[in-house]
């Protein structure tokens, strides 16, 4: 197991937004997220990658516990600089790309391993243009993102998380903040990368994606797992009333 | 007096002018990010402090803030402020600026979107790394405009250190009018002060275009 989520319970305020999800990835494995928006797709992918702080539960990387509920019911985490060491384990692609606009595509992919993992400029580099051109975005390298389009922008998005050389990557809505016709170019990365037996969690909304990539599918509502298991048996063959009644809205 | 006479005894006063002018810069522009990250400070009673040290600097008078600097420590300590001039001048124009300064880093930092700050997190950067790296170069970008006001602002303001008897240049134009009875001293501190804001815009319009590489 890559990471393993068990019982996560996370509220804000007063509103429960995860209730006692469990759930792990093993290695190699896509993972694909679904359910209507507000079902808490963002936050739990938040607090895997430790960006929110769970109120109760247990996150275990690589057999290592990060974060676990004391006997008080509380969930503690391990210090803050145990927590650097946990965050090398994963990466994160946002909906808004998030790139940094004051960088070049190569800066925004050398700066964090040479900043914070401590490797040399010729080793960063050689790795940022070994992915730019995995990308098919080599030439873009002097640019600065404003430059490139939303495909290209998230493309590079997933290159800089890449570059940590992270066990497990997530997604949330990759593709969701471009245009219909850039998303094919952000799916077909992915897809090259599930290809390769890297480890990643996408939460999304295209479905004949989900059911072509991934091998297994979560379909989540109000803060639970509804259902999981194979694409083809979610996807042909729902149980649950909920997940019927969500896969109907997009057969459409 | 000859013309060339009153440009030299003025000449005197514009380098007191711009010590003025150069001490303030050094001191608040440092200061005012400090200010605004304690603005932002965990503590409420920090946060209170501040808020109450930015609102006082601002709306109160400079002027009036340089008397209190100056007299001040006379009549509420009785003590000899007779080589106090020049440092009552200077705290006081540092700490007026500084909450100018803040209040427009403090806008310019809240104008980034946490998507930076989240990005930053998950690749690992430390809260001082994410600053100094990722937010702060974006923040001056942003309020390069703002400071340029500011500063022409500051150019004008130095005047103000005529309320302590300062001999800066408009300080001396004054004197030198009075005694010649002439208008030419406050045409050549006019000219003075014209000069070196066309400078600070000259100087500054640069410093922005050399941030126009991105968007
Ligand atoms: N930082 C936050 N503060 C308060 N409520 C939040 C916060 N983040 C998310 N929520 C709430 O939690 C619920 C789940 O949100 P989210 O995880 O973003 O759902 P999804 O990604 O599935 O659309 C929503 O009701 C949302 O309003
Ligand atoms: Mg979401």
């Amino acid at each position: 197991m890559i990471i393993e989520m068990k019982n996560i319970e996370k509220s804000f305020g007063g509103l429960e937004v995860l209730k006692d999800i469990s759930f792990g990835v093993d290695s190699g494995e896509v993972v694909s997220i679904i359910g209507p928006s507000g079902s808490g797709k963002s936050t739990l992918l938040r607090c895997a990658t430790f960006l929110e702080t769970i109120d109760g539960g247990e996150i275990v990387y690589m057999g290592e516990t990060a974060a676990h509920t004391d006997e008080s019911g509380h969930a503690v985490y391990v210090s803050p600089q145990e927590l650097r060491h946990f965050r090398k384990y994963c990466g994160l692609v946002f909906q808004q790309f998030n790139l940094f606009p004051h960088y070049s595509i190569l800066k925004n992919l050398t700066d964090a391993p040479m900043r914070v993992q401590g490797l040399s400029r010729d080793e960063a580099e050689a790795t940022a243009m070994d992915l730019l051109g995995k990308m098919g975005i080599a030439d873009k390298a002097k640019a600065y993102p404003y430059q490139l389009s939303g495909g290209q922008q998230q493309r590079v998005a997933i290159a800089r998380a890449l570059a940590m050389k992270p066990e497990i990557l997530f997604f949330d809505e990759p593709t969701s903040a471009l245009d219909p016709e850039l998303t094919g170019e952000v799916l077909k990365v992915i897809r090259q990368l599930a290809e390769e037996k890297m480890t990643m969690v996408v939460v999304t909304h295209e479905m004949p994606f989900a059911k072509a990539v991934s091998n297994r599918v979560i379909f989540m509502d109000g803060g639970v797992i509804v259902e999981q298991g194979d694409p083809k048996d979610v996807f042909d063959n729902p149980q649950e009333e909920r997940t019927k009644q969500f896969l109907r809205v997009f057969e459409r | 007096m000859s013309f060339s006479t009153m440009l030299s005894t003025m000449s005197a006063g514009m380098l007191r002018t711009f010590l003025i002018f150069a001490l303030t810069l050094i001191g608040s522009l440092p200061l005012g990010m400090i200010v605004a990250l304690l603005r932002k400070s965990r503590f409420a009673p920090v946060r209170g402090i501040i808020k109450a040290y930015i609102s006082v600097m601002r709306g109160t008078p400079l002027m009036l803030q340089l008397l209190c600097w100056y007299f001040g420590p006379f009549y509420l300590f009785g003590w000899n402020i007779g080589s106090w001039r020049f440092p009552a001048i200077i705290v006081g124009f540092v700490l007026n600026y500084a909450a100018y300064f803040a209040e427009i880093y403090r806008g310019g930092i809240e104008s980034i979107p946490t998507g930076q700050y989240e990005a930053a997190e998950v690749l690992g950067y430390t809260k001082f790394q994410t600053f100094m790296r990722i937010i702060l170069p974006q923040v001056i970008k942003i309020i390069m405009p703002s400071v340029t006001n500011e500063v022409i602002t500051l150019v004008k303001d130095t005047s103000l250190a005529f309320t302590l008897a300062y001999q800066e240049v408009f300080s001396l134009a004054k004197q030198i009018s009075a005694s010649q009875t002439s208008f030419m001293p406050f045409l050549i501190a006019g000219v003075f002060y014209f000069v070196a804001n066309y400078v600070v815009e000259i100087v500054m319009s640069r410093v922005e275009k050399s941030m126009d590489y991105y968007k």
